[in-house]
């Protein structure tokens, strides 16, 4: 890795979490908040242009597509958060959002960091990952869980304005006990299947007394407009999210057929994927169907990043095992 | 799968005649408990892919047995997989031909003209008083252009216009369900009539299709002719890793006439008949050597990045044999049990000799493997035609499907003091009015600053609040997807 594209890595990692405080800052300050959320949105901006020059200058150094292991997904994964914060603020101007997108993007600068150094080294493809399909099949997932991310941010930010303040508490720590189980499955030599209990068993949990907690509301806090406006942008980066998934999962199958002749194996993380996307494809039938509300929906976006945080880490690092082994390093 | 929003919406008559075959709550069943059976079997390992062993390795000898006798070691073959499977199946295509494909014919129904009053309930809506100056005409052209910029489709009327952006959006649920629909078709076709298999090939020798699989109803038939390895080699990174494996093959008719020849690697495969042959995997079979002019053929086993052969000589020695790949020489090593490691003999470069106390050993050669994975699979065609249209549909649906709609009508200005400082006096309105299913924010920002730039004059009539909502038929159901 050239020192170039080691200084604008940091310089993006450096910029989310510069970018996290600036508008932790704008909720302390609320005279300042319009300016802070600017200079925050700015921040992020900075960091996103870094990150792109240094995914560029890595594929131009390692004379390839630059994605094909767990860092360098990291990288992208963060990117597309980045991205996908900027181009809502530019529509909707959402300083919530702002820190949330920041923090996950620079969760994941941090977590990459972490990975051995084998991990950031250009390393050559194995045989398998030697196809142009690479880089039609890799880059529309991880940018789609990216924004199905920012689609749960928004479910999360869209119950706490609905003041469905405990299902908030009640979601955040169930997502706090999958990333433990990822971050605990990645460092240490905790057995798999108490993560996977955790993971999963957390998960489930979870979410079903978010469920049954959601009838609890704060009527003092609700603020319907901005209720109203994250409904809208969870949706809307569910209904971009989606197409990306199925064009994913659709070009993973054209490779797959194209290398080995068969287009659907049962890999679990293809499985995994497939089950990400049945849920999303729920959502937006429940969402046609209009007979859940705004905070049920919200509930079933949050679901939906969990799901897409299993999909995209938790596979590889609870040991599920399968084909797409890519992104281990154990 | 995809719903009608008019059912959801209390309207009785569409309610009584979706069948819950055919309904949407029957979908988001189907997918839950598909999608919680397949995260069963992601979790499981599956007895088709990877053995028995690895259900017993990863649960232990408890656990595992329980799990193989629910089924969740073989889950995608159980039952209850394929009723699912088979519940999801009616439901999109009741679906589908009840609700979904009629929809099709909305395309070409005329957007419905509403009143200033129907105007007033849409969910976005402004009645702005017209200064006496702006003609009705001279508005409704100016709001024409407006929208007509911003991609709207615009009718024009007297005093009336209506617009809409992203009809085509509307197909996208029915693309999508054609798809989902043609994917069942291919995939039916390649499991009555597709095969598949795989066979670990030495330099030289031939596979033939005998040992493919299929499924148990299956009207196909296997290739009469074979294929044979020319030659096989791998290659390398500077650092000892596998960079790709090559495979030159020849298709051979019955009598061994070359019908094709071809060279194969990972990722390119070789096509024959309606047959694709894929480099799987790679790795030495076996050492050819000779003890004084005697041949030999040593089975090798992968060793890390080497492959090794065990050729024991009493119950205390044992030969080993080491080689890397084809080219490298044969490294040969002894090992007794006393001692600690093995000891180095010597080094035998491919075609040459060595004395080992009176008895000379020639490396001959090495005899590579590939490993070759055919199949034959039919319905490809009409799968991938299937990807093809589900990928459009999706891709359509993130087209947000807007209306609006604009009426100038002589009322009331009910509050406040019109231009001419009276109140309650009779003035032009202009009702407009929209809504927008997807990026509703945005859409009514954008109307909203539209109007800001369009009328900088015009001051807003107020209603009472409240007031049910339009019904999504009488607003032409832009709710799709």
């Amino acid at each position: 890795m050239s020192d170039v594209q080691i200084a604008l890595t940091n310089t993006a990692g450096l910029s989310s979490v510069m970018s996290f405080w600036v508008f932790v800052a704008a909720n302390g300050f609320s005279g300042l908040r319009g300016k802070l959320n600017s200079i925050g949105g700015w921040t992020m901006v900075v960091g996103f242009a870094a990150l792109t020059i240094a995914i560029i200058l890595r594929g131009v150094e390692a004379a390839r597509f630059p994605l094909s292991n767990l860092y360098e997904s990291l990288l992208w994964f963060a990117w597309a958060i980045m991205g996908g914060y900027i181009w809502i603020n530019r529509a909707y101007g959402l300083g919530q959002l702002g820190w949330l997108s920041s923090m996950v993007a620079a969760t994941m600068f941090l977590y990459g960091s972490w990975l051995p150094s084998n991990q950031h080294e250009i390393t050559p493809l194995v045989p398998a990952l030697v196809s142009y399909w690479r880089q039609i099949h890799v880059p529309p997932l991880i940018v789609s869980y990216a924004v199905f991310f920012l689609s749960g941010l928004c479910g999360l930010l869209q119950l706490w304005a609905a003041g469905r303040r405990q299902t908030v508490y009640s979601s955040v720590a169930t997502i706090a006990a999958c990333v433990a189980a990822i971050v605990l499955g990645t460092f240490s030599k905790v057995s798999v299947l108490w993560l996977q209990l955790l993971f999963v068993g957390g998960s489930a949990l979870g979410m079903v007394i978010s469920w049954l907690i959601l009838k609890h509301v704060d009527e003092g806090r609700v603020n319907v407009e901005r209720a109203g406006i994250y409904d809208d942008v969870s949706y809307r980066c569910v209904a971009i999210g989606f197409p990306l998934l199925t064009i994913g999962i659709i070009t993973g199958g054209l490779w797959a057929n194209h290398a080995w002749g068969s287009y659907w194996s049962w890999d679990p993380k293809e499985s995994m994927a497939l089950v990400t996307w049945l849920s999303y494809a729920a959502y937006i039938h429940l969402r046609i169907h209009r007979e859940l509300s705004a905070e049920k929906l919200s509930l079933v976006a949050v679901v939906g990043l969990i799901l897409t945080l299993l999909t995209y880490l938790g596979f590889n690092t609870l040991g599920f095992g399968g084909l797409h082994s890519y992104g281990q390093f154990k | 799968m995809s719903g009608d929003p008019s059912e959801s919406r209390g309207n009785g008559k569409n309610t009584a005649t979706v069948s819950f075959v055919a309904s949407v709550k029957l979908t988001v069943l189907c997918l839950f408990f598909i999608g919680l059976t397949i995260l069963i079997g992601a979790w499981c390992p599956q007895e088709s892919q990877v053995g028995r062993e690895k259900v017993f390795e990863a649960f232990g000898e408890q656990a595992a047995p329980v799990l193989i006798q629910l089924g969740a070691s073989d889950i995608f073959h159980t039952p209850w997989f394929l009723f699912l499977i088979a519940m999801l199946t009616l439901n999109m295509v009741a679906c589908s031909f009840q609700r979904v494909f009629p929809k099709i014919r909305s395309l070409k129904t005329p957007m419905p003209v509403l009143s200033g009053r129907e105007i007033r309930r849409l969910p976005f809506n402004k009645s702005l008083v017209l200064p006496a100056d702006r003609t009705v005409s001279a508005t409704m052209d100016t709001i024409a252009a407006s929208l007509s910029k911003r991609g709207f489709k615009v009718d024009r009327r007297e005093d009336r216009l209506v617009a809409e952006y992203g009809k085509v959006g509307r197909l996208a649920a029915t693309i999508t369900h054609i798809g989902l629909l043609t994917l069942l078709g291919g995939v039916t076709i390649t499991s009555w009539t597709g095969f598949s298999g795989f066979a670990p090939v030495r330099l030289g020798d031939s596979m033939s299709f005998a040992g493919s699989e299929h499924s148990k109803l299956w009207i196909g038939h296997l290739p009469e002719w074979k294929v044979r390895v020319l030659g096989t080699r791998r290659e390398n990174y500077p650092t000892g890793e596998p960079k790709q494996w090559y495979s030159d093959l020849a298709v051979l008719d019955e009598k061994g006439k070359v019908l094709k020849t071809g060279q194969i690697s990972v990722n390119n495969p070789l096509s024959y008949d309606g047959v694709d042959i894929y480099q799987a995997s790679w790795g030495l079979a076996g050492v050819e050597i000779a003890f004084n002019g005697v041949k030999k053929e040593l089975s090798l086993e992968p060793m890390g990045n080497r492959y090794a052969s065990f050729l024991p000589l009493d119950p205390d020695s044992v030969l080993i044999f080491s080689v890397m790949d084809q080219t490298s020489p044969l490294r040969l090593f002894a090992k007794r049990t006393e001692w600690d490691a093995p000891k180095r003999l010597a080094e035998i470069k491919p075609g040459q000799s060595v004395d080992l106390g009176g008895v000379k050993l020639s490396f001959e050669r090495v005899v590579p493997l590939t490993g070759l994975q055919y199949k034959s699979d039919p319905g490809i065609p009409v799968v991938y035609g299937a990807f093809a249209f589900i990928i459009v549909g999706v891709l359509l649906a993130m087209i947000p499907y807007r209306h609006v709609w604009a009426q100038a009508e002589i009322g009331k200005t009910d509050s406040g003091k019109n231009e001419s400082g009276l109140k309650n006096q009779d003035a032009t309105i202009l009702y407009i009015g929209g809504r927008s299913q997807k990026a509703r924010v945005g859409f009514e920002r954008m109307l909203q600053s539209m109007l800001g730039r369009d009328f900088p004059e015009g001051r807003e009539v107020e209603h009472e609040k409240g007031g049910e909502q339009l019904i999504g038929a009488a607003a032409g159901e832009p709710n799709d997807v």
